[in-house]
């Protein structure tokens, strides 16, 4: 529960301070406890339950469990060594959402602001936009969007908005490109969307020169950053699996087209947005889960078997899979996160309708009219309401969020499962967390540690999560590999699993993993216990994993998951 | 599989199309109830769905060859032998409901595996056909991989009508 901010704690408060949130800006009043809560507007009260939730606010709640030294700053292990921030500082753990779409979308609805106060009131800290690429987006929209970016962040301080796009990524799926605001943000994605979208360039087949064309693009990217166009630029694959045309080798191209410590592509959801489309008819959507519908075609990796193309527990199967896909690409010990997000286009069960107007000549649709009825034929939810992304970020402010997202310090739930997570892998007096490495002499004592806050309240669906199962996962780190198209991980398995019987407030889970002689990773992974199977790789890797979600039966909200990202343990 | 194969390339992208193309073929070119019709998934520098007739026993048509002709490149012989069925002896039967023992007795398909189940299903379970049945060449069987479905029924894995990228949904 990496809570930072305790009384009498030095953060910028510098009152006045430009919307844009350049430095790290003042705490959202709904983490400053020295705001009451009758001085809060409903959005502000409602986050702040949530943070009381996770015993996330509060002196004294926080010190138990603050991520409060240096090794928890640790950057991933392919950058190695350690970076010391200064004592006493922890984290503060700001819950987003990176995949976003509105009127600006071809396939969208929302104004900007709806989707941001949606998604302030469902609890999110940060929230990108990301209408997708397309020639009309990049000529108009990319631009017309920004200033209803602005607005909304004006009209919404404690909720932090980027501007981003859904790239069409050459050669393969889609993947969210933000940047952090600043004078160039318009002209850096304008010029990244015309020169290496895949469907403004006509690049969308699998082939080796459209491949080349997405690297060049995350190298542009890097570019941009070096020349301080803008302050920092991210890039995370979306629905990676969904129509197996993201082949391994892609995805660690993209992972290595640009290295040092300004890494662009640094992720892919580890579940996917759609989470209402398995709703059993005729009162939902009756499709798959995720909108994972799909089979093989001719740009899709020929490797891949069928059970990639749905849905396992709500989660894109790259990341359900213990010994998958990635964990092949933990086992080489570089850096590759995981995200949830809503993919929020149309809400299920929403009055809104789309308003008119001529998309192509206006690069938007007009603003969204009353429907005079609930559409019961849509997949979405708002921002916030199922998918969370959980970033420790080290203040409020857009580039700690960015630094948080690049540095790993990532978990995810549905359906809000648990309300908070605080991951410590400690040896030789050292520790880290989520994203981190634990550097150690060979032979060290290593013990893991997970304080896990229990929902303890009601979700949007109007229950209370019943956490009844927490597995610990751990693979070896075997290095680079040869074959770039490597998607499995002998050694990853399901090391221990624990049952949870309370029901409120947090739980510790223990984790010995002995005397380390050789270099691991650990991640951990929780459930209602609703839907379980055994895994693809075998009981002996994953007993009990994610089911294979049932087209047209999949309530989501019977079936949750969290997910942490790994912690590195790599004895020397 | 057959020797007695002919392959068109007709640089047809999407699978769905391709199936339209063999569905025309069976129209216009009057072919023998029992041929195998696939669509083959052709990767590389330009990625496209070919199709293939073949027959178990005996060769095609002499002048079938020449007829394919009008419809793209024609080439002997298979270009895998992982083929994706769309006309296959039975398949006009494949439709509504029915259980795994009636698709197994009244077709082609050899095999129904379901994905994330280690067994094969139950000769009675129901299997939704949503009348679209492809199953897959797998070592000389036509295999049908399914999905589990709402009530206990299984579905064919490959939807009807798969929802596009960017849909307006």
């Amino acid at each position: 529960m990496g809570h930072g901010h305790a009384h009498g704690h030095p953060h910028h408060h510098d009152h006045g301070h430009d919307h844009d949130h350049g430095t790290t800006a003042p705490l959202p009043a709904a983490f400053d406890t020295s705001v009451p809560d009758e001085a809060l507007n409903p959005a502000q009260r409602s986050r702040r339950t949530l943070l009381r939730r996770a015993g996330l606010l509060g002196a004294g709640l926080a010190a138990g469990t603050v991520l409060s030294t240096d090794a928890a700053a640790q950057p991933a292990p392919a950058t190695g060594g350690s970076r010391g921030k200064g004592g006493g500082k922890g984290f503060l753990w700001l819950a987003g959402d990176h995949h976003i779409h509105t009127q600006y979308s071809s396939d969208g609805k929302y104004r900007v602001v709806d989707q941001v106060r949606q998604g302030a009131r469902h609890g999110m800290d940060w929230l990108v936009i990301t209408d997708h690429g397309s020639a009309t987006h990049a000529r108009i929209g990319v631009e017309k969007v920004n200033p209803d970016i602005r607005a909304a962040r004006a009209a919404h301080e404690d909720t932090l908005v980027f501007q981003g796009l859904e790239w069409n990524i050459p050669a393969a799926e889609h993947g969210t490109v933000f940047v952090h605001p600043g004078r160039n943000e318009v002209s850096v994605l304008k010029q990244f969307e015309t020169d290496y979208d895949g469907g403004v360039k006509g690049a969308t087949d699998s082939t080796p020169a459209n491949e080349a064309l997405a690297v060049a693009g995350l190298g542009f990217l890097a570019e941009q950053v070096r020349r301080r166009k803008v302050e920092d630029a991210l890039m995370l694959a979306n629905h990676p699996a969904r129509k197996g045309i993201d082949s391994p080798h892609e995805i660690r191209a993209w992972r290595d087209a640009t290295d040092g410590d300004r890494r662009i592509a640094v992720g892919f959801e580890g579940a996917p947005g759609h989470q209402a489309g398995g709703l059993p008819g005729p009162l939902g959507p009756g499709g798959a889960r995720g909108i994972y519908d799909a089979g093989p075609g001719a740009n899709s990796f020929a490797g891949y078997p069928l059970e990639s193309y749905r849905t396992w527990g709500g989660f894109d199967w790259m990341t359900a899979t213990v010994g998958g896909l990635w964990d092949s690409l933990l086992a080489e010990g570089r850096p590759w996160w995981i995200t949830a997000n809503s993919d929020s286009h149309q809400v299920y069960g929403d009055t809104g309708a789309r308003g008119g107007g001529d998309f192509a000549a206006n690069g938007r649709y007009d603003d969204p009219v009353y429907a005079g009825r609930i559409d019961i034929t849509q997949n979405d939810y708002w921002p916030g309401q199922y998918s969370r992304t959980h970033v420790g970020a080290d203040g409020f402010s857009y580039a700690a969020v960015m630094d948080g997202i690049r540095a790993g310090r990532i978990w995810v739930d549905h359906g809000q499962l648990i309300s908070g997570l605080d991951v410590r892998v400690s040896g030789g007096s050292r520790w880290a967390t989520l994203g981190g490495a634990l550097h150690v002499r060979k032979g060290t004592k290593v013990t893991l540690t997970a304080d896990i806050a229990l929902a303890g309240g009601p979700n949007w669906a109007g229950f209370t999560p019943k956490l009844d199962r927490v597995d610990v996962i751990r693979g070896d780190v075997t290095g680079p590999v040869a074959d770039k198209d490597t998607f499995t991980a002998p050694t990853a398995r399901v090391a221990r699993s624990y049952d949870i019987a309370k029901s409120a407030g947090t739980v510790r889970v223990t984790f010995e993993l002995g005397r380390v002689d050789r270099p691991l990773y650990v991640r951990l992974r929780g459930t209602d216990g609703n839907r379980t199977a055994v895994g693809a790789m075998g009981a002996k890797a994953d007993p009990a994993g994610p089911a294979l979600d049932v087209v047209g039966d999949a309530d989501p909200w019977r079936d949750l998951w969290f997910y942490s990202n790994p912690v590195w343990v790599l004895p020397s | 599989m057959t020797p007695y194969a002919l392959t068109v390339d007709a640089g047809v992208r999407d699978v769905l199309d391709a199936d339209r193309l063999l569905h025309r073929m069976a129209a216009r070119l009057a072919l023998p109830e029992d041929v195998f019709g696939c669509t083959h998934l052709v990767r590389g520098d330009r990625p496209r769905v070919a199709v293939s007739l073949a027959l178990p026993s005996r060769p095609l048509p002499d002048t079938l060859r020449e007829r394919l002709a009008e419809y793209g490149t024609v080439t002997p012989g298979l270009p895998d032998a992982v083929g994706r069925a769309v006309l296959y002896p039975g398949v006009p039967s494949l439709t509504g409901t029915m259980t795994v023992a009636e698709l197994l007795a009244g077709s082609a398909i050899a095999r129904v595996t379901v994905l994330g189940t280690p067994g094969p299903p139950g000769p009675d379970t129901r299997m939704v056909t949503r009348d679209h049945v492809r199953p897959q060449w797998q070592r000389d069987e036509l295999v049908l991989a399914a999905t589990p479905a709402r009530g206990g029924a299984l579905v064919p894995f490959e939807a009807p009508d798969p929802t596009p990228c960017c849909a307006d949904h």
